[in-house]
């Protein structure tokens, strides 16, 4: 049985979890301003100026990493350090030295990789584009990091361990595996960021794809499912809908997940059957997340007025809508009939968004209006910044996927279209054409997210700003008296 | 007896299980792949009984790594798929053959332009330079951004033996020693082993700028005459003319 | 009988049958337990109140601000 004996929250490491959900914040503004530049230089190529550095090719990697690893990665990094320690009612391990050099060598990684993708160094495999040295360096990063985490866990007060934390486990431990085998290349020496990767042609694209799709699969899933088990039955001040759900969950997603990569590659040149198999398990998949979904919606039964009152409960249940939204749709595009028209068009991009904006990034707003004021023991600065946060968030997401569905089937059925003597249609170009107006409508829905991110950061701001205000008020008073 | 409950509370149980849960997905998919030997075509003359698709040469591969460095990838696929449509559009559909040795793949995942798998001869070196530099020039509709850059950039050749190393330790035969230039010379035949000779690597790259004058200035050699080089040899390897209709449906 | 059947599950090319059917019997497995005695799962569901066990001042002084900050509410 679970004992209750709460730890006061000067016994946790909170100065940890406090620097990286301001990391994420920031990573969060540069990532979608890299995003909503590289948007807008579709719609209006003009904006590359002829200059290098910031052309679509090397800006859009900066994007990618920007709010995958930077945005994404610190929060999860904050929630997972801060779960942790309140479900296991035990201080982070590892001192203040190991958890700070998580926190630096994490963030400086980044930075200089994206410093060098607008120098033209990368690795060109989407996602895993840092170069060789800063590939070394996140390795070593990641490794502490998983001994933090388990040595925390073996310390812990509580006899078993929430279901929040195995779902972090399975993401740190699978995040290890990718990154580890899809970056192996053999540099062209010491000094240079240089390297060309161990495979090539046809097992080189299954590395990678195992790679590509499970980044989102553990990166992008698993861990904000753990984010997701946690903050919502606290926000809802209600427990989890039900506990055996969350663990055939668990082990169904880890399980399938990583078979399903493949349906990145259909019709290309690798055999046919783990095409086939990829697109049976992604089938499959839909049960899992869409069982998960449930577990989380479910949670809030019983207690559906918070829907109306509280906009971070909003934040939660709208990121879960999506999240189950992009769940289906996933499936479906794996089919192999659905893929031969979804493949290399907006409609994927559109679809990674989904997931990316509606579900990732809306719990993660969720999760730090929830955890921000606990950190810095204050309350939110305003509520109803929140709500237009929302508001922003929700209209920009649905902007965005629509202009991509438009923008993506539509290119799909022109290149597909023949005339009545059987040629082509319509040639490429054309197809370009057509889809201005989606991608100026992609641009605009993308500000929207990013302005509400802005808001979100000021609303932060303020809070953090007033919380040190409120603790300096006593400290002066009692050193006058 | 086992009992989940010892999962729950036993941290290291949960790493090891999780761990065999998350793994063997990529292992029974990838792992076969590097075995069994129908993956990778085997594409040999049906005259000569020389292999047709060989490693690039030292211009191209250089032209390769600006591909790469420019992110092209991000916008252009390099796979074309078995489809009336890419077929009518782009050409026969790629074999896993004509990419095997490329360090990394480029097939890409999105094709904001159209796939690039059989550029190579499409076009004249002029138009390629001409829509490289400039492509709303040529293109009215493009999107693509201009790459000045490449024009009046001298290609750097600094690295060029280190690069080639490099690849011939991942699998590339490149030859460094006369055993292995004899090996090519079997594989390749003599004037294609010529040119994986790392020895002779910045002589061949200087020789192939200069007869093929990708950048129509003979003057030097520029990022832009590697890039156009790698870009007129995609896809033409293989020449499908050669071979029975039907003859790869067998290695799909 | 049994080197045939040895021969068949060490060929590469059975891997993913071989391993889809482990896995899948494990699945059931895990399912099975998970809800097959009532013992087990009110154990399990007393799991449920772990993130809410660790209420501390901070908690409550943001759960106040919120209810009385949100619309409608007393």
């Amino acid at each position: 049985m679970a004992h209750s004996a709460a730890l006061s929250s000067e016994q946790y490491n909170y100065d940890i979890v406090k620097k990286f959900a301001i990391a994420s914040i920031i990573w969060g503004i540069l990532g979608m301003t890299a995003g909503v530049y590289i948007a807008s230089e579709l719609a209006w190529p003009f904006l590359n100026f002829d200059i290098a550095q910031i052309t679509f090719g090397r800006l859009r990697p900066l994007h990618t990493s920007g709010v995958i690893f930077g945005f994404g990665g610190n929060a999860l990094f904050a929630t997972s350090y801060y779960v942790v320690q309140r479900t296991c009612q035990t201080r982070l391990a590892g001192g203040t030295f190991w958890p700070n050099f998580t926190f630096w060598g994490w963030n400086a990684s980044i930075l200089i990789a994206g410093l060098l993708y607008l120098q033209g160094f990368t690795q060109a495999r989407e996602y895993a584009e840092p170069v060789w040295f800063i590939d070394l360096a996140i390795a070593v990063v990641w490794v502490v990091y998983f001994l933090i985490f388990t040595v925390t866990l073996v310390k812990r007060n509580q006899p078993h361990i929430y279901v929040a934390n195995w779902f972090y486990m399975s993401f740190i431990l699978a995040t290890a595996l990718l990154h580890i085998f899809n970056n192996l290349a053999v540099p062209i020496s010491l000094t240079s960021p240089v390297s060309y990767s161990l495979f090539s042609g046809a097992q080189d694209a299954m590395t990678q794809w195992w790679y590509g799709h499970n980044a989102v699969g553990f990166f992008l899933t698993a861990a904000f499912l753990g984010m997701m088990y946690y903050f919502v039955p606290k926000q809802a001040g209600r427990p989890v809908y039900s506990y055996r759900l969350s663990i055939i969950h668990f082990w169904a997603l880890s399980f399938m997940y990583m078979w399903v990569g493949t349906h990145h590659l259909h019709w290309t040149a690798i055999p046919d059957w783990t095409s086939t198999l990829a697109a049976a398990f992604s089938i499959m998949l839909l049960m899992p997340s869409w069982g998960g979904m449930i577990n989380g919606i479910m949670t809030l039964s019983g207690a559906w007025d918070k829907l109306r009152t509280d906009p971070i409960m909003m934040f939660m249940i709208t990121a879960l809508s999506f999240y189950g939204m992009s769940t289906f749709e996933g499936p479906m595009m794996s089919l192999k009939s659905v893929n031969a028209l979804s493949h290399y068009t907006d409609w994927t991009v559109g679809h990674v968004h989904s997931g990316a904006l509606g579900w990732v990034a809306m719990i993660t707003f969720a999760s730090f209006y929830h955890m921000i004021p606990r950190l810095w023991n204050t309350t939110l600065y305003s509520m109803q910044l929140v709500y237009t946060h929302f508001f922003l968030a929700t209209i920009g997401t649905i902007l965005y996927i629509t202009a991509l569905w438009v923008s993506g089937i539509g290119q799909g059925l022109m290149l597909r279209a023949f005339d009545e003597y059987g040629n082509l249609a319509y040639t490429f170009v054309e197809t370009v054409a057509f889809m201005h107006g989606p991608l100026v409508a992609r641009a605009v829905g993308g500000l929207f997210f990013l302005s509400g991110m802005l808001l979100m950061a000021f609303n932060i701001y303020m809070t953090i700003a007033r919380a040190k205000q409120e603790s300096t008020v006593p400290a002066t008073a009692a050193a006058k008296a | 007896m086992f009992k989940h409950e010892s999962i729950e509370t036993n941290s290291g149980m949960l790493i090891v299980l999780t761990l065999v849960a998350i793994s063997i997905g990529g292992l029974v998919e990838i792992v076969p792949l590097h075995y069994i030997n129908e993956t990778v075509e085997d594409v040999k003359d049906p005259v000569t009984g020389l292999d047709a698709v060989r490693p690039y040469t030292p211009l191209e591969q250089r032209g390769r790594d600006i591909y790469t460095r420019e992110g092209c990838y991000l916008c252009h696929s390099q796979m074309i798929r078995p489809f009336r449509d890419e077929d009518l559009r782009y050409g026969h559909y790629s074999l896993a053959a004509e990419s095997k040795y490329d360090h990394p793949f480029q097939w890409g995942s999105k094709r904001t332009g159209p796939d690039l798998a059989r550029v190579g001869g499409k076009y004249s070196n002029e138009w390629q330079v001409q829509h490289l530099t400039a492509p709303r020039s040529v293109v009215p509709e493009s999107i693509m951004p201009n790459y000045p850059w490449l024009q009046t950039t001298n290609l750097d050749m600094s690295d060029l033996r280190d690069r080639m190393v490099a690849l011939k330790r991942v699998g590339v035969p490149y030859s460094l020693t006369t055993v292995e230039y004899e090996a090519n010379v079997k594989k390749f035949g003599e004037s294609v082993a010529k040119t994986l000779d790392i020895n002779r690597a910045e002589d061949n790259l200087m020789a192939q700028a200069r007869a093929g004058n990708y950048d129509g200035n003979p003057a030097n050699v520029s990022e832009m005459d590697a890039l156009v080089a790698y870009l007129q040899v995609l896809g033409t390897m293989v020449d499908f003319k050669k071979f029975d209709e039907d003859y790869f449906i067998q290695f799909r | 009988m049994l080197t045939d059947f040895w021969t068949w599950i060490l060929d590469l090319g059975n891997s993913k049958t071989v391993a889809l059917l482990i896995f899948f019997t494990t699945f059931v497995g895990i399912v099975i337990y998970v809800y097959s005695s009532r013992k087990r799962s009110e154990r399990l569901e007393s799991y449920r109140y772990m993130p809410l066990m660790d209420e501390d001042e901070a908690d409550k002084r943001v759960k106040a601000a919120e209810a009385s900050q949100a619309k409608g509410e007393k």
